[in-house]
């Protein structure tokens, strides 16, 4: 065994130490490299940002925890895109665990701890506004604070819910649930998740059904995503984006060029550039945790496309190539 | 009955709500809007499906000693014990689904955690098989290899450094070449899943009948 | 209290399936068990919680919609399969499922991925101001879309100017999307494993922000 075939042979675990290492060393340093954005992605943004209150948008968590890293921090960029612009957010989840990614991202935007969040008024708490008519964000906010409630210094706003925002979460055979949904959001949920009747939720007043709803977000690891084109876009025209893996990023491409989707985040890098996007506009005041990780995506390429070339090397140089060869004859 | 009669519902199903679609009178959207409601509680039940066979196989496990049977205890008490605490134990000892409670607890901190990491470990795997097997042994591999690390170096920062023309090339592969294979395959795909419907829908295709009994 | 020792047992369980890559073991094994059995429980409460009670159980107790009880019959004959004398009535629900899914799904499927993706396909090649290389890209989306198509039919030998050269064409293009889609797996792995290396090291061990 020559010097090519016993780095060939190596034990597989020092490539994971490399990679473990080149992982944790970037977010140590923190070079905070700048990212330029695509066309993909500003296509989103630019829509969202054009929405206000008389629109509504849905965000789809139709991921399970397993890709959560990735999909998470675009649903999270644009309900936050959404609450800075006042646009009320229907949350639904396709699978049983995206009911718990829904609810999770929900809590990531409005944790106390978390700088820049938004403070949530509960349905219940708000009754009294609802039962003496006020509904309209500005009215809300006004009658709210003159009743003595003041925002906390690091929140960036108040959201009501039932005016903001409604989680609907998790039901079964979700594609059809969306299609319902073309025609009725509360025959498919008399409920949201946390037990309010929609019926009685002033956003769903405003927005009865998909044909309503100016924009539904999907964000998955898996082709659950295609169900939003296929269910709403083609039966009622709902304009659809897409969040996705970074695996099933480059297969929707399609969809982009045929005008089916609006434009698509791919993976973390996607998700950075709605971070970056959202800086520049002053919607957030820093960037979120896609951004930061795109270091050490940076550092970890590199070791990728090294231990391609370093494989290559060691296959050619030292023979193997031709030992197969003749084995493929043989 | 045992046969004829689900195949009979799959065709007149089928058929009907295809029908459905090109017809928008009030009587087809009222048979629209009852099956959208319908479908999701049948649908419900399916879980049963999955937590019976689940509870048979490792109870099973359990019963007969298999290797390694002490594991199997790990999957039936959450399976129970989920939907008891979610559902059954009092809210002021931590029960219930919101946060903080037990079922909140184990499912944001052990299943989040668990699935991720899981998922993660492919990182390592992938990087080990880019040093194994990713080969430029003809042509072909070689334009493959190249067009994996265009696009590899054009979606990170880093790559910002060999100039603006690295990931104009990889917005290229990915916005013309990769969408017309994928459009291919996606064309391919989209046929096949219409043959398939209609094999099913007029009972070509029976397989999804299961050994259920004839 | 109640998050400090969330963030140590799934700090515990992280490094659980993480040292899965030097050896197999038994804390490994105890978490992938426990993974199966919490998603199935948690998928009986939510499913409960969120669809039976609100959507059946609630208007069936309010005694107004009595015609739910026909989804509730059909969706309970699932649980024949358990029972091998009469597990064929299982069939039922999924028949229901099956036909009606797939004939609603049909029309909009072929509109979804079949009618809108021929009709881009036919995309204007050149239009004034548009630089070369989208003019470039657009006939490599064009010619190489057909040629792919020809790649994947194999209903015909692949001779000839037209089935040989389409398909060699073909495959060279279905290589180039291969690759990015590569590129962009790797990406994606990657991601899920700095979702990890942000938790251990700024959620539980607060060294990063």
């Amino acid at each position: 065994m020559n010097f090519w075939d016993k780095m060939l042979n190596i034990d597989r675990r020092w490539i994971f130490l490399a990679i473990g290492v080149v992982t944790i060393i970037p977010f140590l340093i923190g070079i905070g490299m700048p990212i330029t954005t695509t066309t993909e992605v500003e296509d989103i943004f630019d829509f969202v940002n054009e929405l206000g209150p008389e629109n509504a948008i849905f965000v789809a968590f139709d991921f399970a925890p397993g890709t959560q890293a990735e999909c998470m921090p675009m649903a999270v960029g644009v309900v936050r895109h959404a609450f800075h612009n006042d646009v009320p957010v229907f949350m639904t989840a396709y699978f049983p665990l995206s009911h718990g990614m829904m609810m999770a991202g929900f809590d990531y935007v409005t944790n106390p701890s978390i700088d820049g969040y938004y403070q949530v008024v509960e349905f219940a708490e708000w009754a009294h506004l609802r039962e003496a008519g006020i509904t309209t964000k500005a009215e809300l906010v006004t009658e709210w604070e003159n009743a003595g409630n003041v925002l906390p210094d690091n929140a960036a706003n108040w959201v009501f819910e039932g005016r903001d925002y409604a989680l609907l979460g998790y039901a079964p055979l979700f594609h059809l649930v969306i299609l319902g949904m073309t025609s009725s959001i509360a025959n498919q949920y008399p409920e949201d998740a946390n037990g309010n009747a929609l019926i009685e939720m002033p956003m769903l007043n405003e927005h009865k059904s998909l044909r309503e709803v100016d924009l539904a977000l999907t964000t998955a690891g898996s082709s659950a995503c295609m169900s939003w084109i296929t269910y709403a876009r083609e039966k009622i025209g709902t304009p659809i984006a897409f969040g996705v893996t970074a695996v099933m990023a480059t297969d929707y491409y399609p969809y982009i060029q045929s005008g089916q989707i609006i434009g698509q985040m791919g993976g973390l890098r996607g998700a950075a550039e709605y971070e970056v996007l959202m800086v520049e506009n002053d919607v957030t005041e820093s960037t979120g945790k896609a951004f930061r990780g795109m270091d050490v995506q940076s550092a970890d390429h590199l070791l990728i496309i090294l231990l391609i070339i370093m494989g290559n090397i060691a296959y050619f140089a030292g023979g193997a190539h031709k030992r197969h060869q003749m084995k493929g004859r043989g | 009955m045992k046969r004829t009669v689900p195949l009979m519902i799959v065709m007149v199903g089928g058929i009907l709500m295809m029908i459905q679609y090109f017809i928008p009178h009030q009587y087809s959207q009222v048979v629209f809007d009852n099956y959208t409601e319908w479908a999701p509680i049948v649908g419900a039940f399916a879980l049963l499906l999955g937590v019976g066979s689940l509870t048979r196989v490792h109870s099973h496990r359990i019963k007969r000693k298999a290797p390694n049977w002490p594991y199997s205890w790990a999957v039936l008490i959450p399976l129970f014990g989920m939907p008891f605490l979610a559902l059954i134990w009092p809210e002021s000892l931590w029960g219930g689904s919101d946060s903080p409670s037990v079922f909140h607890f184990l499912f944001m901190n052990i299943q989040v955690p668990i699935q991720s990491t899981m998922f993660s470990l492919l990182a390592f795997y992938i990087a080990s098989a880019a040093f194994r097997a990713f080969r430029a042994k003809s042509a072909l591999a070689t334009v493959l290899l190249l067009s994996a690390v265009i696009v590899m170096l054009a979606q990170v920062p880093i790559g910002e450094i060999f100039g603006p023309w690295l990931q104009n090339t990889g917005l290229w592969i990915l916005r013309y070449p990769n969408l017309a294979a994928k459009r291919a395959i996606m064309l391919g795909v989209g046929f096949g899943i219409l043959a398939t419907n209609l094999k099913i829908i007029f009972g070509v295709e029976r397989n999804w009948l299961g050994g259920a009994g004839e | 209290m109640y998050e400090t020792i969330g963030l140590w047992v799934a700090a515990f369980f992280t490094l659980a399936i993480y040292s899965f890559l030097y050896k197999e073991n038994p804390i490994y094994r105890l978490a992938e068990h426990l993974v199966v059995g919490i998603s199935a429980g948690y998928g009986i409460a939510i499913t409960w919680e969120i669809t039976l009670e609100p959507r059946l159980i609630q208007p069936l107790l309010a005694g107004d919609n009595w015609v739910l009880l026909i989804p509730a019959l059909l969706g309970l004959l699932y649980i024949t399969r358990f029972i091998p004398s009469i597990a064929w009535l299982s069939r039922y629900p999924i028949a229901f499922l099956m036909g009606t899914g797939m004939g609603i799904g049909f029309p909009l499927t072929m509109k979804a991925s079949v009618l809108r993706q021929l009709e881009a396909a036919m995309a204007p090649v050149y239009a004034s101001g548009m630089p070369w290389f989208e003019v470039l890209g657009n006939l490599v989306l064009i010619f190489g879309t057909l040629a792919a198509l020809i790649y994947f039919f194999f209903s015909k030998p692949h001779k000839g100017l037209f089935f040989g050269t389409g398909s060699k064409i073909g495959i060279w293009v279905i290589m180039l999307g291969f690759g990015a889609t590569f590129g962009f797996t790797v990406m994606g792995r990657i991601s899920l494993l700095i979702g990890r290396v942000q938790f251990l090291l700024g959620d539980w061990l607060h060294l990063i922000e």
